[in-house]
């Protein structure tokens, strides 16, 4: 009984949900629907299903990234921006559709060798090792080497140079956007093709949020393709080349950055009008 | 009233527990200096010579080195693994005999069958000093048979991970726990049928070499001497490992945030099975260090010291390599030197008593929240 009846109100809802997208399209979308790109994507998702145990979340995703662009994903709350994030990274339950890296299918393959295809991952929470230094925090990043790259940490102090100075301090006393920089700069320890950044703003006080999208900047500017989810949306929007926008774990727009933001439907329904 | 009154007075209500240990502990100093000096004030005081305290203390270092090196492993597993191991006793125990069979092998060999001194049993007429189990007569067989126990205890430790632990890796702590209840029995009980379950001698009291120097007026023998040598040597490598090589850097890792870990590209099973070699094989060399420490051995001693190692990590904030090595040292002194007001029988409450103290007071241990680091 129970179960006929949350399926008939899953249905209303989801006839609703075309209702007004068609409405919305009709009247005042002007955002792209085109999910796949047409030159080459170093990240190319296609007909993506995936969740958690026997939970789907994503049903159909579709999105490219190409060498060297910077992408957002926003949407709603539950909408299943993080889980796409999570899948590329082998950390969800791959259901169906494909994911290619560079051209080679990496869906299957376990997070160790994902990194090593050159994909670096930022998760939101918890991402530093408290207990450890800054320094051993970076030198964590390139465990799969068999020598730590000097080099590459003196790139990334100079980056942060505030981790510099910080080497020897434990990360668990940095500050939030601190942490952030080590976060990242661990991410960045094996110089990656695309760096996934989950909700990097996450947390953070107002005063540093710009900042930190500043350095994502630069190191999307260095040539890093930047794949990011981010509640904040109209600033990531604002940064972005490309952006998605994902309803219900689907695709529902996509297109440049600063068309998304103009477009109305997606400021009623995302972004508070 | 003053206003230091009344802050010493609300501290007091605030803290009811912490004053009635501070009270206690001063009342135990106050009698043990009446106790030193001689002096007796009714239930007070009495005679205690400072040769008896100064043993006491330093017997209490030894036994604490021990029980330390043991439960570095077992506070490595939690926080690795995040389960409570309750194998690791019998894992002691696997050294103890492996250990001390290698060391009589090596020792008594040509004179005795082979089968008797593996399982450390004196054959016939030759008994433990025949055997010549000492540090000073056969210091070569003692110390192979310390690498022994390492190796062999290591070896079994990553058999049982393989076995029970790795198939159940995503359980949570409490089915693993019980794994481990299960998987200590079997351990124990083939210990019991290889090596049978009478308690008997193992080395050598040999009189001359008994006391090896005196400084301070304590009498130190050449055994307690070794273990601690040797535990202090394991303690420092263990130290020198995590701190400053990339395998102790991503057990730390590990420690801190295994899901991190993960997606750094941290080869968890590798660290896992390093865990285990390394927890396992301190364990088996504590256990060969007890029979040294004690002259005895029996299947089930590590089974029984387990509580006190259990009370050990803690005392000292269970997860922490440091505080289990101190929470050891704490255990084994307030374990010897509780016999200055209280009957020997009792020695092991008095440990408890401490551990229970801490748990009320301060939850999370000595060295609590500080994890591996």
């Amino acid at each position: 009984m129970t179960a006929d009846a949350a399926a008939d109100d899953a249905e209303t809802t989801a006839a609703e949900t075309e209702a007004s997208e068609a409405g919305d399209s009709d009247a005042t979308a002007t955002a792209g629907t085109d999910h796949a790109i047409d030159g080459d994507a170093i990240l190319r998702l296609r007909d993506l299903d995936a969740g958690y145990g026997d939970l789907q979340i994503l049903s159909d995703v579709v999105l490219d990234v190409a060498d060297g662009e910077y992408v957002t994903v926003v949407g709603p709350n539950g909408a299943g921006k993080s889980t796409v994030m999570k899948t590329v990274f082998g950390l969800t339950t791959h259901m169906g559709g494909t994911v290619e890296f560079e051209g080679e299918p990496i869906h299957g393959l376990a997070p160790e060798q994902i990194i090593r295809e050159g994909v670096g991952f930022v998760p939101q929470n918890d991402n530093v090792f408290p207990g450890l230094s800054v320094r051993e925090n970076l030198e964590m990043g390139a465990y799969i080497l068999d020598e730590v790259p000097e080099d590459q940490i003196e790139t990334i102090y100079d980056r942060f140079p505030i981790l510099r100075e910080r080497s020897e301090q434990k990360a668990g006393t940095l500050s939030g956007g601190q942490r952030q920089m080590v976060a990242m700069g661990r991410a960045l320890m094996l110089d990656p093709d695309l760096l996934l950044l989950d909700e990097p703003s996450a947390g953070l006080a107002p005063d540093l949020v710009s900042d930190m999208f500043d350095r994502i900047d630069r190191i999307n500017d260095g040539g890093t393709a930047v794949l990011m989810v981010e509640q904040n949306a109209k600033e990531a929007l604002r940064r972005c080349d490309r952006g998605y926008v994902l309803v219900n774990g689907e695709n529902r727009y996509t297109d440049r950055g600063d068309v998304l933001l103009a477009d109305e439907g997606v400021r009623q329904d995302f972004l508070g009008g | 009233m003053g206003t230091t009154d009344s802050s010493i007075v609300d501290a007091a209500r605030a803290r009811p527990g912490l004053l009635f240990v501070v009270l206690l502990a001063g009342l135990l100093l106050v009698d043990l200096a009446a106790k030193l000096a001689g002096v007796g004030l009714g239930p007070i005081g009495g005679s205690l010579s400072v040769d008896r305290l100064g043993s006491n203390l330093w017997n209490g270092v030894v036994i604490g080195l021990v029980i330390g090196l043991a439960g570095i492993g077992l506070s490595m597993t939690y926080s690795i693994l995040s389960f409570a191991n309750f194998s690791h006793g019998d894992l002691v125990s696997v050294g103890a005999f492996s250990g001390w069979g290698v060391a009589f092998l090596i020792a008594g060999l040509g004179d005795i069958p082979v089968r008797a001194l593996l399982t450390v049993r004196d054959a016939g007429n030759a008994s433990p000093g025949a055997i010549g189990a000492h540090i000073l007569t056969t210091p070569g067989a003692i110390l192979v048979g310390l690498v022994a126990a390492f190796v062999v205890t290591a070896l079994l430790a990553v058999a049982l991970d393989r076995a029970f632990y790795k198939p159940m890796r995503d359980r949570d702590g409490i089915s693993l726990l019980i794994a481990s209840i299960g998987a200590a029995l079997i351990v124990r009980y083939l210990l019991q049928f290889g090596y049978g379950s009478d308690r008997r001698g193992v080395t050598a009291s040999v009189d001359a070499s008994n006391l090896a120097f005196d400084p301070l007026g304590l009498s130190v023998n050449a055994h307690e001497l070794t273990i601690l040598v040797a535990a202090v040597g394991l303690m420092l490598a263990m130290h020198g490992m995590l701190q400053h090589t990339k395998l102790g850097t991503a057990m730390r890792a590990m420690a801190d945030n295994k899901d991190l870990a993960l997606i750094t590209g941290i080869p968890a099973e590798r660290v896992v099975t390093a865990t285990w070699i390394i927890g396992g094989g301190l364990a088996g060399a504590s256990g060969y260090l007890y029979v040294l420490l004690r002259g005895t051995i029996q299947f089930d001693f590590g089974w029984l010291l387990l509580l006190l190692i259990f009370a050990a990590v803690i005392l000292g904030g269970i997860g922490s390599v440091y505080g289990a090595i101190v929470g050891g040292l704490v255990i084994g002194v307030v374990f010897t030197t509780s016999t200055i007001w209280i009957p020997s029988d009792f020695n092991q409450a008095a440990a408890f008593a401490v551990m229970i103290l801490m748990l009320l007071l301060r939850p999370e241990g000595l060295f609590g929240g500080v994890t591996t680091a």
